[in-house]
């Protein structure tokens, strides 16, 4: 063996769906662990994925109940969760009462059992649940040093990973033996923001690995406890290079006014108050994509797909075939205490499942709306990471929002997240000879030139049409309330900012 | 509430199984005895002395409703059973016919036995309580075609 070959740690499944991106790719093998936080955080339902997840006949986990929830009301509601397979038990997973024990006896006759059970029995993982009713007996600090100090080497010989679990309240962190001694401390916190209930886990340490730092939501489902990591998993991923690929609306005078489409991988915005045809816009988009051989999704909050796909009919969009052929899918993502990161990993399986190039969120403030209160305020910073992360992997979103009308400003968004966006359409009323028609606007094409032109368009029955040229004989558009001028109409083709005349 | 025909099924295969164990003929409490010590070894490792003190004692309480000759067994700190040896009429009782108190501590022992397991059903289910069992008898024992019903079916 070469001296400077290094030693290679091996890392452990940790059976909880999206926590092994979190911990840097598993957990370490033979690690000493805490998972830390408050009664009905998913301390033992973590725990319980990852003894289901690696014990084996060969190599059992032992997992040692102490004073707290009774065993046999733990399995009851344990074996509720799909990862629990009774085949385990008590062949590959032993459940060890240690209450007499520490009941009846100090903290050396406690590791004196453990002592016995592990070396009879070999595990591969040990779970001590909950340390913290054990050592919460009085005692001196040196015992309970001594204890913990003991406890972790001889686990570590044995060649066991270990999960200590524990109620603990975060100002606890400070100056306690057990923090010091663990290689891994998993905190679990569940938090209520107005009505509802926002679970996050942090890694606050994991010695041997890189571990996705900050705070990444869970959710406790009959699966179990299943995380989101805040870089949605996409961190092993390359970005895929800037694209050429413009991607059309198919209404031909919009392509031309983008100079071709939006380019491949672009975030849009399509921008206007309620009624303006975002939606309608946004239909047309991945409908053609579908025709192009582009399966997309779209992510509606504010309607039920078949409501979506209804309206698509009426406007001469089948969206119900390619729903059938796996072309496409309509998320409906309406519960009321979601995270984006929640929201994401459905986006992404969805994408995943499907090849999906085009993505349409309808909308923006749906989207908003769906999330828990305590998320609301991370929307943006949340946004801008969903938006990359998704780019990043050549998918072209395109995003719809609702701004409030006003004949004083022009808004692109109630978000300010007009800087997450490649490309801003603009969709407003306008006042004109005593109707209240409509009007698009490019108003900005990072990846490239798009016409400055604006243009009057109509909802048929056929989505959203562009109606004659650029409107020259008014002045004032944007205000929505314009000025007729003396200028005639335009009859030229949309001029694309640089000046160029667009050929198609 | 009674125990269900499956439950004492399964309780008469485990004295069963013990009996025939047994070298020598026994005494019924005997083979009780064993089985329920069986049952407290393997569940008292997981549930705690306590855990099983508790699931015992109610079990015997409910075993008592359908077996009154066991009003004088009772159930100790350490879970274990005492007390089966006396299994006896309560006082002002006569035995109708001779060798009835017999049969009536084979059902008094079945009673406790079938209503032990019975809890253990309704906390953990099926799956998990023959898996649990199996670690004290062997498999054959919860071999649906060695019961009463898969004979009958």
């Amino acid at each position: 063996m070469s001296i400077q070959e290094k030693v290679k740690i091996n890392k452990l499944p940790t059976g909880v769906p999206g926590l092994d991106e979190i911990v840097g790719g598993g957990l370490p093998e033979f690690s000493f662990n805490i998972i830390a936080g408050a009664p009905g955080s998913g301390k033992t339902t973590l725990a319980h994925q990852f003894v289901f997840a690696n014990a084996t006949p060969e190599r059992p986990a032992l997992y040692f109940t102490v004073l707290g929830e009774s065993a046999i009301k733990m399995l009851r509601y344990q074996q509720q969760y799909t990862f629990f397979d009774p085949a385990k038990l008590p062949g590959s997973i032993r459940f060890i009462n240690l209450s007499q024990v520490v009941l009846e006896k100090d903290l050396g006759a406690v590791l004196e059992q453990i002592t016995k059970e592990v070396e009879k029995a070999n595990p591969a993982v040990v779970v001590v649940d909950s340390f913290r009713t054990m050592v919460r007996k009085p005692q001196s600090d040196m015992d309970l040093q001594s204890f913990i100090q003991r406890l972790a080497l001889f686990l570590a010989s044995w060649q066991a990973t270990t999960f200590l679990i524990g109620e603990y309240a975060e100002d606890e962190l400070r100056d306690n033996p057990i923090f010091t001694v663990a290689d891994g401390l998993f905190w679990l916190r569940q938090t209520a923001e107005r009505n509802s209930i926002v679970r996050k886990l942090q890694i606050i340490k994991l010695r041997g690995q890189d571990s996705v730092p900050g705070l990444h939501t869970f959710r406790i489902t009959d699966a179990g406890v299943q995380a989101f990591s805040r870089t949605f998993g996409l961190t092993a991923r390359k970005r895929n290079p800037p694209s050429d690929r413009r991607l059309c609306f198919g209404i031909p005078e919009l392509d031309k006014m983008l100079g071709g489409g939006v380019r491949e991988g672009d975030s849009v915005l399509v921008a206007g108050s309620s009624g303006t045809g975002k939606s309608v816009l946004a239909t047309q988009f991945v409908a053609e994509g579908i025709r192009h051989g582009e399966p997309g999704i779209v992510a509606v909050f504010e309607e039920r797909p078949e409501a979506y796909a209804e309206r698509a009919t009426s406007l001469g969009l089948d969206l119900e075939t390619p729903q059938k052929e796996g072309k496409l899918t309509i998320l409906y993502l309406r519960p009321l205490d979601l995270s984006v990161d929640e929201t994401m990993h459905s986006i992404l399986d969805a994408v995943q499942k499907i090849g999906a190039k085009r993505l349409v969120i309808d909308s923006l403030a749906g989207f908003e709306m769906a999330l828990s209160p305590g998320f609301r305020a991370d929307f943006r910073e949340s946004l801008y990471r969903m938006i990359f992360a998704l780019t990043g992997i050549g998918v072209t979103i395109l995003s719809t929002v609702e701004v409030d009308e006003s004949f004083t400003e022009f808004p692109f968004s109630t978000y300010s997240i007009s800087f997450l966006t490649d490309d801003i359409i603009r969709l407003r009323y306008v006042s004109i000879d005593g109707q209240l028609r409509k009007i698009m606007v490019v108003i900005k094409m990072r990846g490239g030139n798009h016409a400055k032109d604006i243009r009057e368009y109509e909802i048929t029955s056929k989505g959203v049409v562009i109606l004659g040229k650029r409107l020259t004989n008014y002045q004032g558009l944007i205000s929505g309330i314009p000025v007729r001028t003396d200028r005639p109409e335009s009859t030229e083709e949309p001029l694309l900012d640089t000046g160029i005349k667009h050929n198609t | 509430m009674t125990t269900s025909s499956k439950t004492r099924d399964l309780a008469r295969r485990l004295l069963a199984y013990e009996a025939a164990a047994a070298k020598t003929s026994e005494l019924e409490e005997a083979v009780t005895l064993r089985a329920y010590e069986k049952l407290r070894q393997s569940l008292g490792e997981f549930v705690g002395v306590a855990g099983f003190q508790s699931l015992a004692f109610r079990a015997l309480t409910q075993a008592k409703s359908e077996a009154p000759g066991l009003w004088a067994v009772r159930i100790a700190a350490d879970g274990s059973l005492q007390g089966l040896g006396e299994f006896r009429l309560q006082p002002g009782e006569f035995e109708p016919q001779p060798g009835s108190g017999k049969d009536q501590a084979s059902e008094g022992g079945a009673a406790i036995i079938a209503r032990l397991l019975g809890l253990l059903l309704i906390f953990l289910g099926e799956a998990l309580t023959l898996r649990l069992l199996r670690t004290a008898w062997p498999g054959e024992v919860f071999d649906d075609r060695n019961s009463t019903h898969g004979r009958n079916a």
